[in-house]
C-alpha cells in the first residue's frame, strides 16, 4: 500500500516538474490534438489548459500549416526519429511575445522546437512530445554580431578608399 | 643548423606537417603564414628547406615559388599540397620545386621524399607508426554500423517508398588535420550543404555530419512530398529534415546495439551560418584523434547523394568496446 502511495507522491511531483519547467512541453496524438499542455506553455500563450485539451493543434493556431506540419511530424511517428526546427530557420512557431517585455529588444520569442516520439508499451508510438525552447537571447545576440561584423568590414572597405 | 621553414595558412596543417618531420632530425623549424611572409623568412636565412603548400592568401605557392626564382633564392622546396591533381604537380615542378606531397602528410612519405633527394642524412627509420584501429574492433564497429543501416533502410524504405541503397560503412581512426582537410573540403565546394548535430549518451558522445550535394535537393523535395520552388530556405528544411531522418534512424540503432541512449543536440548548419573553419579552430585543441564512421547513401531512381559521418570522441571508444564486449568476445 504504502508503496502505491510512493509510486503517487512521485507521480506527483514528477507532474509538478513536467508543470514548472521553463520549457515548452506539449504532447500531441496521431490526429494532433493537445493531450499535454505545460505550465510553460500556458503562461506564453495565454491558453489553460482545459481550453487546449483534446483540441487540434491547428484549430488553435491556424497559422501553423497543417501539411507542413504533418510532414514534419510523420517520420516521428512511423521511424521513431526526432525532428528539429530552428530558429535560424524558423523564427517561431507560436508566436508567442518575448519573455523580457521591458528589457528584451525582440518582440517575439525565437524558438527552437524538437519533436520527439513517445514510446508506448506495444512499442508504438501513438503520441509525439514537441520541445519549445526559449532562444531569443541566442537569436539577439547572433543578429548583433552580424550587425558588428558588417560594420567592422564596412569600416574596413571605406579605410581602403581613402 | 639545418633550418626547415614550414609555409602554410592553416595552423592545423603547419603543425601537422612539422609532426611529420623525422623525429631524429635535429633542424630548426620556422613557420610562415603565406607566401609573402615565407619570402620574407627565405631572405633572413630560414629556411634551408621549404615545405609549401600552395592555396594560401596573399601570396599563395605558385607565386611564392616564381618568386623564389626570380630571387635566386638557394632553397630546396618540397611543395605539400592537398591539391593533387597532375597538373598542379606539373607546374610546380616546372617552376623548381623538388618534389610534391600530398595532404596530409604522412611521415613515411616525406622521410621518403627527403631521403631521395638527400636532403636527410639519417639511416634508422625513427618514424612513428600511428597506432591504426584494431581490426576486430574495426569489424564489430563497421558490424553494428551494418546492422543498423539495414533496420535504418528499412524504415526509410517503407514509409518513403524509396530503395535504399545500403552504404558499406567506412569505419577509421582519423586525425584533427584529416578532418578538418574533409571539412573545408566542404567548404571550397559550393554544391554541398552540411548539418551537424551532437548526441550524447552514457560515456559515449560524438557528432553526426550528414552533408548533401545541392543537386539532391529536387529529388529529396520529391521524396518527402514537399511541392513547390526549392528556395534557399527550403533547401535549408529539407536538409535538416532529410539529416534528421537519417542521423536519426542511424543512431537509434547504433543506440539499440549498444542498449543506451542518444540525447540529440539541435542541428545546425554548416557553412550557412557558421565558417567551418571557425567551428574546427574553436575544436582543435580538445581533441586529437576520433572515430569516424563514413556513410555513403544512394536512393535507387532517384539522384541523391548523401554522405553520413558519425564522429565519436576517443575517450568514447572504452564504453563502446565495454558494451560491444559480447560481439567481441567471439573474435
Amino acid at each position: 500500500m504504502s508503496q502505491n502511495l510512493d509510486d503517487l507522491l512521485e507521480f506527483h511531483w514528477m507532474m509538478d516538474m513536467l508543470q514548472t519547467v521553463d520549457v515548452g512541453i506539449v504532447v500531441l496524438d496521431k490526429n494532433f490534438s493537445v493531450q499535454v499542455w505545460n505550465g510553460f506553455m500556458e503562461s506564453h500563450s495565454g491558453l489553460l489548459p482545459s481550453e487546449v485539451r483534446e483540441k487540434s493543434l491547428f484549430d488553435l493556431f491556424p497559422a501553423i500549416k497543417k501539411d507542413w506540419f504533418m510532414k514534419k511530424a510523420k517520420p516521428v511517428f512511423e521511424l521513431k526519429t526526432r525532428a528539429f526546427m530552428t530558429w535560424e530557420q524558423r523564427p517561431y512557431l507560436f508566436k508567442f511575445p518575448n519573455y523580457r517585455p521591458i528589457t528584451g529588444s525582440e518582440s517575439y520569442m525565437y524558438q527552437n522546437i524538437t519533436l520527439s516520439p513517445l514510446t508506448s508499451a506495444t512499442g508504438n508510438v501513438d503520441y509525439i512530445s514537441m520541445m519549445i525552447y526559449d532562444m531569443t537571447d541566442v537569436a539577439v545576440g547572433k543578429k548583433q554580431l552580424e550587425a558588428l561584423q558588417v560594420s567592422v568590414s564596412e569600416a574596413q572597405e571605406l579605410k581602403r578608399t581613402l | 643548423m639545418f633550418s626547415v621553414l614550414v609555409c602554410d595558412d592553416s595552423l592545423v596543417a603547419r603543425k601537422q606537417v612539422a609532426k611529420c618531420l623525422p623525429q631524429d632530425w635535429d633542424v630548426a623549424v620556422h613557420f610562415a603564414k603565406n607566401g609573402q611572409e615565407g619570402l620574407a623568412s627565405l631572405a633572413a636565412g630560414k629556411g634551408d628547406l621549404l615545405l609549401l603548400d600552395l592555396n594560401m592568401p596573399v601570396l599563395d605557392g605558385y607565386g611564392t615559388l616564381e618568386a623564389i626564382q626570380q630571387q635566386g633564392l638557394k632553397t630546396k622546396v618540397i611543395v605539400v599540397s592537398g591539391d593533387i591533381q597532375p597538373e598542379a604537380k606539373d607546374r610546380v615542378l616546372s617552376l623548381g620545386a623538388l618534389d610534391f606531397i600530398r595532404k596530409p602528410v604522412e611521415p613515411q612519405a616525406l622521410a621518403d621524399v627527403l631521403d631521395k633527394h638527400n636532403i636527410l642524412h639519417v639511416d634508422s627509420e625513427p618514424v612513428r607508426e600511428v597506432t591504426p584501429l584494431d581490426p576486430d574492433i574495426r569489424d564489430c564497429y563497421q558490424e553494428i554500423t551494418n546492422i543498423a543501416m539495414g533496420q535504418a533502410g528499412d524504415h526509410l524504405a517503407r514509409t518513403m517508398d524509396v530503395f535504399v541503397e545500403l552504404p558499406i560503412p567506412n569505419v577509421n581512426l582519423i586525425e584533427v588535420s584529416e578532418l578538418h582537410m574533409m571539412l573545408s573540403d566542404i567548404e571550397s565546394h559550393e554544391e554541398v550543404t552540411a548539418v551537424c548535430q551532437g548526441f550524447l549518451g552514457p560515456g559515449i558522445s560524438g557528432e553526426a555530419l550528414c552533408i548533401l550535394s545541392d543537386s539532391s535537393f529536387d529529388d529529396v523535395a520529391k521524396i518527402l512530398n514537399v511541392e513547390g520552388e526549392v528556395d534557399d530556405q527550403l533547401q535549408l528544411e529539407l536538409l535538416m529534415d532529410a539529416a534528421s531522418i537519417l542521423i536519426g534512424t542511424c543512431l537509434t540503432g547504433l543506440a539499440n546495439q549498444m542498449d543506451v541512449n542518444f540525447s540529440q543536440g539541435h542541428p545546425i548548419v554548416l557553412g550557412q551560418h557558421r565558417a567551418i573553419t571557425e567551428i574546427i579552430s574553436m575544436n582543435q585543441i580538445k581533441w586529437k584523434r576520433t572515430l569516424a564512421i563514413e556513410l555513403s547513401y544512394g536512393l535507387e531512381g532517384y539522384d541523391v547523394q548523401c554522405d553520413l559521418i558519425l564522429l565519436f570522441t576517443e575517450e568514447s571508444m572504452k564504453m563502446m568496446n565495454s558494451k560491444l564486449a559480447h560481439l567481441l568476445e567471439d573474435f
